[in-house]
């Protein structure tokens, strides 16, 4: 008997949604075959399975978020006994989810609630809206009581015809783990912005001999930056208010894909070469693009960085990749008029760099000393 | 094409019938001398003295003696008087003459028409005015007609008498006088065929006998206010026309049916019924019953008229149900 428990992607993963099931109960498993696919708030997944045998039981179902380490499933020799080891550990439902039983628990009190929630609506109404896949209760009814009847469905139906400019999706599991976890760190974090403007001209020229990306070149720069001034290498647990330090620098970076955005990682920045990290940066930029990444692709930044350059927008203000205390945007590089030494006015490749920081655990001074950094290094670039 | 009174039509079709089959006689009571108390037998005046003849007051003798003719082979016509006196004698009726087909067998013939006057007239009261074809609906064994025009009383009346089957007739005592066309040359009207007196699209208006006028009446008007009613007219109630019925309500989507008969447990409850049973996904509203108060009918003339519908009550059930 092996059990099956939820992996955890990230340092950062509490808990996995259970998108799919590839395998049905019964079903024969190899060891390393896909099992399920899991998706965090970062990246979706698939769940190879460690060990051969019978998929015995599903505890855990397609569309359930379920808490790290809780045991989801069973594989076992055919015929084996599972019914013990089923009740030992279930899955746990994560708090948002109990609050939802809570509330529906406490809701049926009165027997009439069911009675009163049926939705009236007309024989007819109701064929109609069926050929047409309407929701019912979408529909507001105006006959007697609030009855739904045959016009009020075609209201609705030429209603939406007209409408059809628009269309309206749900946000999936995934996407509102995200939409809630960024919208605390949002409410958590007291988040301000630097910006400064600096001279790219060298960097460009160096970068191009090195035939490295611009964004590998600063998160060479950034690692540097990082190593000197500690305290935005770093994440900070609003709970506990624990303010974590680390000494390895692992550089998350925004890729924008058709799922939306992805923070692929390098690790130990500190340790490597320019070439590295553009090799590295390269191959996880295209296994975001392909929807390829692997869960040691995902998690555990310890700073971010988001650039804009390559498009349209000059400075912006970046969100925290929470629980990390600082993010770096940068913005195009645009040839510009300088005034240079001698009061001489020449053309120069400008950007501007913006860095969002929390003032909960960093000042303002501190970010206008990171951003002098960054500027100095990237002025006069060495990439040794 | 000519017109003749609703009366004039129907002793047309009982002389012609009479004609050409010597078995069919017609007695009850005040017919051969009086000529009715509607005037129903006006226009048989004088006609066939052996073959039409007045009866004492006995309608168990009335009908039960039908029942033994028909068994022998001659085609009586029972004129019932007031439709109130059918009870008299209504166990030869519900108990012998709607059950001896299916108790022999189907060896008995029972070719026999029991006719008369029902509904309402000026202040009959409680005793005088019933319409109870219901019962007849309700109880098996009997075919149920009530024509309301001059047309179709000719044409059913002469196809109750080729039947082989009893057929019951009510005929509403305000329509006599009523004129209408009817053709010269013979014509029946097979039972079972509603007819649609008026088209519309709105709602359908299920109904019979004095009722289809008041329905008419009741579609002009709403007709102002841009409802379209189509108005059907079931003219027989066993059979009656399930088919034009439930093609109408998938039109309209809106069902109401209107009887004098009291509304409480009515035959519009039976329509209703098998509409919803066959066309549920078609209704659009409840469907609507119009008919007489639960209360025997009143001898004053202001409580009569509260206590049966009219198309004032027709038209508030249509727009109780379409707003």
């Amino acid at each position: 008997m092996y059990q099956i428990k939820m992996p955890k992607f990230g340092l950062t993963m509490e808990s996995g949604f259970i998108e799919k099931w590839f395998k049905k109960e019964g079903d024969m498993v190899k060891e390393g075959e896909p099992l399920l696919e899991v998706s965090s708030e970062k990246i979706t997944n698939e769940v190879l399975s460690p060990v051969s045998g019978i998929l015995l039981k599903i505890i855990a179902q397609e569309q359930e978020e379920i808490k790290v380490g809780t045991v989801i499933a069973l594989i076992g020799e055919k015929g084996e006994k599972f019914q013990e080891y089923q009740l030992e550990e279930k899955p746990e439902r994560t708090v948002l989810e109990l609050e939802k039983e809570e509330i529906s628990s406490t809701k049926i009190v009165s027997l009439d609630t069911d009675r009163e929630r049926r939705i009236k609506a007309s024989p007819l109404a109701r064929k109609i809206a069926q050929e047409n896949n309407l929701d019912l209760s979408k529909i507001k009814g105006t006959g007697p009581d609030g009855r739904i009847e045959k016009c009020d469905i075609l209201n609705f139906l030429s209603f939406t015809s007209k409408e059809k400019e628009f269309k309206i999706e749900k946000i999936s599991g995934l996407r509102s783990t995200i939409i809630e976890r960024l919208s605390k760190s949002f409410r958590d974090a007291i988040t301000l912005t630097n910006i400064t403007e600096v001279d790219f001209t060298l960097f460009k020229t160096i970068i191009k001999e090195k035939k490295v990306s611009i964004t590998s070149g600063l998160i060479f720069v950034l690692a540097r930056v990082l190593k000197e001034l500690n305290k935005f290498n770093a994440h900070f647990n609003t709970e506990k208010k624990e303010y974590i330090l680390f000494n390895n620098i692992n550089i998350g970076i925004a890729v924008d894909t058709d799922k939306g955005l992805i923070v692929p990682v390098i690790r130990e920045v500190n340790k490597l070469t320019i070439e590295t990290i553009n090799k590295q940066l390269k191959e996880l930029a295209d296994k975001a693009r392909m929807n390829t990444l692997r869960e040691t692709d995902i998690g555990d930044s310890t700073f971010t960085i988001t650039n804009l350059g390559m498009m349209r927008t000059d400075f912006f203000t970046p969100i925290l990749n929470p629980p990390e205390v600082a993010i770096l945007g940068v913005g195009r590089i645009l040839k510009k008029p300088c005034v240079v030494e001698g009061d001489k006015i020449t053309i120069r490749e400008m950007a501007y760099l913006s860095l969002s920081y929390d003032h909960r655990v960093i000042d303002g001074a501190d970010a206008a000393r990171f951003l002098d950094k960054i500027a100095q290094y990237i002025e006069k670039p060495e990439f040794k | 094409m000519r017109e003749v009174t609703f009366a004039e039509a129907l002793g047309e079709a009982i002389l012609e019938e009479m004609a050409k089959d010597p078995t069919i006689f017609t007695y009850g009571e005040d017919i051969a001398r009086q000529g009715g108390i509607f005037g129903a037998y006006k226009s048989l005046l004088g006609n066939f003295p052996d073959r039409i003849f007045d009866t004492p007051i006995s309608e168990e003798v009335i009908y039960g003696s039908a029942l033994g003719a028909a068994l022998v082979g001659m085609r009586p016509i029972v004129e019932f008087h007031f439709a109130d006196f059918l009870f008299t004698g209504i166990q030869s009726i519900t108990l012998q003459i709607e059950k001896i087909r299916y108790m022999t067998g189907g060896q008995g013939k029972l070719h026999l028409l029991l006719r008369g006057p029902d509904g309402i007239s000026k202040s009959a009261a409680a005793q005088h005015s019933e319409c109870i074809e219901t019962i007849f609906m309700h109880v098996p064994g009997i075919k149920v007609i009530i024509p309301s025009t001059p047309y179709d009383v000719k044409g059913l009346i002469k196809t109750a008498l080729r039947e082989d089957d009893p057929v019951i007739c009510f005929e509403h005592k305000m329509l006599y006088r009523v004129k209408g066309p009817v053709p010269e040359e013979d014509y029946t009207i097979p039972f079972g065929r509603a007819e649609v007196k008026r088209e519309g699209n709105h709602v359908t208006v299920v109904t019979i006998s004095r009722m289809v006028y008041e329905s008419l009446k009741a579609a002009e008007e709403l007709e102002k206010d841009g409802i379209s009613a189509e108005i059907i007219d079931l003219r027989t109630l066993v059979p009656w026309d399930r088919k034009t019925v439930i093609e109408s309500v998938k039109k309209t989507n809106h069902l109401v049916v209107a009887h004098e008969t009291w509304k409480r447990a009515g035959w519009g409850a039976e329509i209703a019924s098998v509409v919803q049973e066959e066309a549920f996904d078609y209704l659009d509203a409840p469907i609507v019953r119009v008919g007489a108060k639960n209360v025997p009918m009143p001898f004053a003339t202001n409580l009569q008229d509260f206590v049966v519908p009219d198309y004032k009550d027709i038209i508030k059930a249509i727009k109780q149900i379409l707003r």
